[in-house]
Parts: structure tokens; C-alpha cells; sequence
């Protein structure tokens, strides 16, 4: 046994031993020690691990992380960056892990909408809990999963009446303060009755000062969409450069479902992301795009699922890299395409631009068809800036500088783009402008 | 003074000597045409002049209102007030044709101490000039070339030229593949920003785009040289007896004589 694989066995064994978890409900610490039974089997993945193959764990693997305890917050300065990352509208924060009472809202929640921190959940909704945590993301598939569930105790409900509907987009906001070696394993479920609709965006930020220490943040997200149901999912992570991120989402979609995942992945020393999607109804939509942006020793690590289980069903990927300076972008996009899945029309794209020497990207399409009566396209590509399309911006007088970064954001922005215009969106290319200062000059419109 | 002066410039391109000794002087308020065969140097004149990356001058000079433009940037040469009229303009997905083009004048006026000009009244601008090569709001919106037809890229061209008003015009075929309404339409927009302060340079195949934009002056290149130069009888000449009449190699047959 390595000795990270010790060190996060002892946090989780700890944790489940401490006195304040002796009231929680039978069910959840059952499923907690099940969690961290998976955890001690699979241990920590390797590059030896296929999933892992392109991946590296970096100081996660030296294991010295540790769940927050005990609460003292600089509201003030914490405030202000929420403010910063800034949507308006109902939401959670925490910090370090925490709720944040202080920081949150739920105030302006359209009606059949319920968002509430996991805790207040575990009391006052059992029932559903226990139908869907660990349903859809698998502690006995995926390590990092089983070590979240082990930790599980931080996180949010986010529940839709069936035909509800919501304008304004809700929030979870996660900031880290990089004052210690922080771990945080919150968790996301979303349950999307029938018809219903609405938005989510789960924002990954840094709130300590340039040069803060490394921290790292174990997510998991587990959506289920009720027939007809639909939701736009956004992940903005912006942690700072020693952040260190996994992240994976899971959704499961009913009979004429939709869901759109938005993932733009702009911080962290190392940050993977994945987004599983399962069609477990005909006639289902899924749109899976992200944009990743690295720069100095930053690695970029992108995995997609989908499973087209049932026919009838419709995906749509479009994952982008932009990579800089030593950077690293991965993208590792599976579809599988089951025996009974008739008429599925599933699409994948994966493009890079690398803008240094030394940025790499690594593409990776993988289909698996047994159905024959299928659509299924992908394609790949890594280049590098258009030298005709440089050269004739500067024959107009468009300096070099301001050139490669014209044609870099007109690259990302098809990402950008695909996201509905509205405050989201406007939030999004703001910090997309901090990522690549001056590219991000507005268009002027007729 | 000439406005544009080329000695004895020799250029060479992935080895291959293409240029072997061009000498050109272009006047302020003068309008040059340069005739010539398929390979016999045209394109790539302009692409030295312009600063095109890969082409390697091995010998001679150019100087630009006396000063040396070989060592200058693709861009500081623009803001000094060379402009390529490309043959082959570039589609570039995701960049508006607007903004692209404000971030051009606009950088173009900082290097000259100027002011920038703001979004509306650039847009006023842009209007104003598009009336010139009738290009409706429509292209001004859409990403810089992407998706426009042959005859609606050349004009955009010509668009860019009114609104980034070039001291020196370089037009590289930009009558090559357009109809005849096309060419009409291009040319007035060139002939309405002829002026006494400007000098153009028309590269062309064809004696035709030459009915239109009448020019001071002919040259004919071939094989790298200047062979003959005159006025405005000299296209007209080639016109009538094609490139094979002045006993050059690779000659190809104008209009005229394929029609025979």
C-alpha cells in the first residue's frame, strides 16, 4: 500500500469514527464504509490504470490533504469574491469544503425548486437520498468517487417539482482560501421530476492570495432527469495554480430527456473532469462541450462517457483546448453505442491549439458500436494558429501579439457560444478574458 | 519623389529563384498594371512587398517614400500605408469582419499617435465605405471572410482598402474569377479611391480588368524580370497577340487568343 492510500484511509476512517457522525442514519453510514471498502481495493489510479493512462495525479498522490475543520472565515473578503465570480440569483457556498451560511441565498427560488446544503437533506429527505446518492456515480468503479462518498457529508440537493420551471440559473459556489492543504469532497445531486427545467452552475474558485498553498477538491455530481426533464449544467473552474481537481459528473436521463453540460476548465495544477452520460429512455438529447485553457505547467485532463443504452437517442460533443507554455490538455471522449440502441446519432469532436513549443495535447476518441443502424461521427485535431490567417491580420496592421490572440479567442469561442446568451454566458467570456487578457474585445454588432 | 522604388530585387522561394531583378518606381497618384504569365513572378512580387513570411530577398532593395521597407513587420509596414488586396483572402472563422477590421485601423492610428476610433463611429465609417463595393451590414457582421463567395471576398477587400486608406495599393488578381457585373462592381469601388496621393499597383492575368481600371502604366514580367514596360497601348497589344509575341517561355494564351 502506498502511503497516500494510507493517508486518505486513515482521514476516511477517522471521519467515520468520529463522535459527531454516531447520529447519522444507519443507511448513509453503511454507505460510507461500503465507499471506503471500494477506496482501500481499487487504491489510488496510476498511469497503469486505462482511464488514468494520460493523467497524473501530481501531490495528490503524496497524499498530505485534509478535510477542514473548525470555522473561522473572513466574510468580508469572502463575500467579495463571490461577488467577483458574481451571478445574481439563489445560491450555496462553501468554503474549504463548508457550508457557508453566511455567503448563501436561497432566496428568489422559483417556485418547485428545492436547493438545500446535503446536511439539511440527509435529516429532511432520506427517502430520496438513499434512492439516489451512489446511484449514479459508483464507488466501485472509480476511486475517487468511492474516497467522496467515504467523506460524505458536504454538499447540495438540488430538487425540481415535476413541470417546474426555472429562468434564473442556481448556484453552488466552492472556494478554496489555500491557507492549508485542504481536502474537499462535497457532493451535488440533482433529481429532475417529469418536465421540469432549470440551470445549474458549479463554480470552482480560489479565494487566498497568489502563491496560497495546494489544495485539493474530490466532486461528484450525480444528476438523474425525469421524463421530458431538462437541465444546462455548467462547471466554471477557476481555482488557482496549485489547486489540484477531480471532478466528475454523472447524469441519467430519462425518456425524452435533455441535458446540456457546459465545462470550461480554466485553473488548477492539475484538473480532471469527468461527465458521464447514461440514456436510460428513448428519444433522450445530450450535449456534452468544454473548453479548456491551460498555460504554464497546468494539466488539463478531460474524460466524456456517453452511453447510448436505448435507441433512439441523440448526443453531441464538442470539447476545445487552447494550451500554452508546458501545459497539458487531455481529452478522452467514449462513446458506446449498445446492441439494442437503433437510430442513435451520436457526434464528437476534440480540437487543440497549441500555442507554445512545449504545450501537448492528447486526443482520444473511442466508439464502441454494437447497433448497426446507427450515425455516429468523430473527429479529432491538434494545430497549431493559422500562419495564413496571422499573416493577413497583420497585412492590415494588426500587431503579432494582438493577432494570435484574436484568432486564440476566436478558437475557444465556439465553446463560449454554445451556451445560451444571458447572464451565464456573460459571466463565462469575463473570466475567459482574465484567462486570456486582451483577446476578449467584444463585437461590435450593427 | 516616387512613392514606391524597387531596385533590382531578387527573391527566392523554398530555393527557387523567382524573382531575378525587378526595378519598379510608382509615382504618388499613379496606377501601374503588371502583366505577366502564369509562375512568371507577379504573386510573389506582391508578397515581398507585403512581407509575407518565406520569401527571401537575396539581392537589390525596396524603399517606401525613401525609406527601406524590406526590414519592416507585415503590420508597421500597414501603418505606414502598404495594403495587399490579397488574391486568395483568408477565411477566418470566429473573427467579425468589424471588429476585426476596427482592431486593424485602430492599430494602425495608435502607431501613428492617433486617436482610436470608438465603436459607433467606427461603424459610421464602415458604412459609409461599404457603399463604395456594395457590401450590405450583413457581411460586416459575419467572421472575416468565412463563407463568402469568390466576387463577395474580392470586395471586401476593396471594402478594406476604402476604410484603411493605403498610402500604396498592391491588388493581386483581384479581378481573377469574378464575372463581369463582379468586376464592374470592384473596380469602381478601386477607380473611386484613386487619388492624387495614392499610388496603385494592379497585378493581373487578364488585359480585361484593364477596360476598367484604366492604368498609367504597363509592365509585362516574365521570368522573374521586368521585359517591357509603356502605357496603356502595351495591354492592348497583348491582348491582341498574347504573351507567345514577346518570345516568352511558359506563355499562355490570353482571352483573346483562346477564343480563336
Amino acid at each position: 500500500m502506498t502511503a497516500a492510500l494510507a493517508h486518505y484511509l486513515d482521514v476516511a476512517t477517522r471521519f467515520q469514527a468520529a463522535p459527531e457522525q454516531a447520529s447519522a442514519p444507519q443507511w448513509l453510514k453503511r454507505l460510507r464504509a461500503d465507499a471506503l471498502a471500494h477506496f482501500e481495493r481499487q487504491g489510488l489510479p496510476t498511469t497503469r490504470d486505462e482511464a488514468w493512462k494520460y493523467s497524473r495525479l501530481g501531490s495528490i498522490a503524496e497524499g498530505t490533504f485534509i478535510p477542514r475543520t473548525g470555522v473561522s472565515r473572513d466574510t468580508a473578503h469572502l463575500s467579495a469574491v463571490v461577488e467577483r465570480l458574481g451571478l445574481p440569483g439563489p445560491r450555496l457556498v462553501f468554503v474549504d469544503g463548508r457550508l457557508a451560511p453566511e455567503l448563501s441565498s436561497v432566496a428568489g427560488l422559483p417556485r418547485g425548486l428545492t436547493l438545500k446544503p446535503l446536511r439539511d437533506a440527509v435529516r429532511e429527505d432520506g427517502e430520496l437520498l438513499e434512492s439516489v446518492l451512489g446511484q449514479r456515480a459508483l464507488a466501485n468503479e472509480h476511486a475517487f468517487t468511492a474516497l467522496n462518498a467515504a467523506l460524505l457529508e458536504e454538499g447540495v440537493l438540488l430538487r425540481l417539482a415535476p413541470g417546474a420551471l426555472s429562468e434564473v440559473p442556481v448556484q453552488v459556489v466552492f472556494l478554496t482560501r489555500g491557507d492549508a492543504p485542504v481536502l474537499s469532497s462535497p457532493r451535488i445531486l440533482v433529481v429532475a421530476g417529469e418536465s421540469s427545467e432549470a440551470s445549474l452552475v458549479e463554480t470552482y474558485a480560489s479565494a487566498g492570495p497568489a502563491g496560497s498553498a495546494a489544495t485539493f477538491t474530490n466532486a461528484v455530481t450525480e444528476v438523474t432527469l425525469g421524463d421530458n426533464a431538462s437541465l444546462h449544467h455548467y462547471k466554471v473552474q477557476v481555482e488557482a495554480d496549485a489547486a489540484l481537481h477531480v471532478g466528475a459528473l454523472h447524469a441519467r436521463q430519462g425518456r425524452d430527456s435533455r441535458f446540456a453540460s457546459h465545462a470550461f476548465a480554466f485553473g488548477g495544477a492539475m484538473a480532471r473532469n469527468e461527465v458521464h452520460a447514461a440514456f436510460a429512455g428513448e428519444g433522450g438529447d445530450a450535449t456534452l462541450n468544454g473548453l479548456y485553457v491551460g498555460q504554464g505547467a497546468q494539466h488539463l485532463d478531460n474524460r466524456t462517457a456517453l452511453d447510448h443504452a436505448v435507441p433512439r437517442c441523440t448526443s453531441r460533443e464538442l470539447y476545445k483546448g487552447v494550451l500554452d507554455g508546458q501545459s497539458r490538455g487531455t481529452f478522452h471522449g467514449l462513446i458506446r453505442v449498445r446492441q439494442d440502441a437503433q437510430h442513435t446519432d451520436s457526434r464528437q469532436q476534440n480540437r487543440n491549439l497549441l500555442l507554445s513549443e512545449s504545450a501537448q495535447a492528447d486526443a482520444r476518441p473511442q466508439l464502441e458500436i454494437f447497433a448497426d443502424d446507427v450515425k455516429c461521427a468523430h473527429g479529432a485535431a491538434v494545430g497549431r494558429l493559422d500562419a495564413q490567417a496571422l499573416f493577413y491580420l497583420r497585412s492590415r496592421g494588426v500587431p503579432q501579439a494582438e493577432a494570435e490572440r484574436l484568432l486564440t479567442y476566436a478558437f475557444a469561442r465556439e465553446v463560449v457560444e454554445a451556451v445560451p446568451a444571458g447572464p451565464v454566458r456573460a459571466n463565462i467570456e469575463a473570466l475567459l478574458a482574465v484567462k486570456l487578457p486582451g483577446a476578449a474585445q467584444r463585437e461590435v454588432t450593427a | 519623389m516616387a512613392l514606391l522604388t524597387v531596385r533590382n530585387l531578387h527573391a527566392r522561394v523554398a530555393g527557387k529563384d523567382i524573382l531575378k531583378g525587378i526595378d519598379l518606381e510608382v509615382a504618388p497618384g499613379e496606377v501601374h498594371a503588371i502583366m505577366g504569365p502564369n509562375g512568371s513572378g507577379k504573386s510573389t512580387l506582391a508578397s515581398v512587398l507585403a512581407g509575407r513570411d518565406g520569401y527571401e530577398v537575396t539581392q537589390g532593395e525596396v524603399l517606401f517614400d525613401g525609406k527601406p521597407l524590406l526590414e519592416l513587420s507585415p503590420e508597421a509596414r500597414a501603418a505606414a500605408g502598404v495594403f495587399l488586396a490579397f488574391q486568395y483572402p483568408v477565411e477566418i472563422p470566429g473573427v467579425g469582419n468589424i471588429h476585426f477590421l476596427r482592431t486593424a485601423l485602430n492599430a494602425q492610428r495608435r502607431s501613428k499617435g492617433l486617436e482610436e476610433l470608438d465603436a459607433m463611429d467606427f461603424l459610421q465609417l464602415a458604412k459609409e465605405k461599404s457603399k463604395l463595393v456594395q457590401l450590405d451590414a450583413a457581411f460586416m457582421n459575419r467572421s472575416v471572410n468565412e463563407g463568402f463567395s469568390g466576387g463577395e471576398k474580392k470586395r471586401n477587400e476593396i471594402f478594406q482598402m476604402a476604410v484603411l486608406e493605403p498610402r500604396l495599393a498592391i491588388l493581386d488578381e483581384t479581378d481573377s474569377g469574378l464575372d463581369i457585373d463582379a468586376l464592374r462592381t470592384v473596380a469602381g469601388g478601386v477607380n473611386a479611391l484613386r487619388s492624387p496621393e495614392r499610388g496603385m499597383v494592379l497585378i493581373t492575368h487578364y488585359q480585361r480588368l484593364l477596360d476598367y481600371i484604366v492604368p498609367d502604366k504597363v509592365h509585362v514580367i516574365a521570368a522573374g524580370r521586368i521585359v517591357r514596360s509603356g502605357g496603356r497601348e502595351l495591354a492592348l497589344e497583348l491582348e491582341e497577340k498574347g504573351y507567345g509575341w514577346l518570345g516568352l517561355d511558359g506563355g499562355k494564351k490570353t482571352t483573346a487568343e483562346a477564343r480563336r
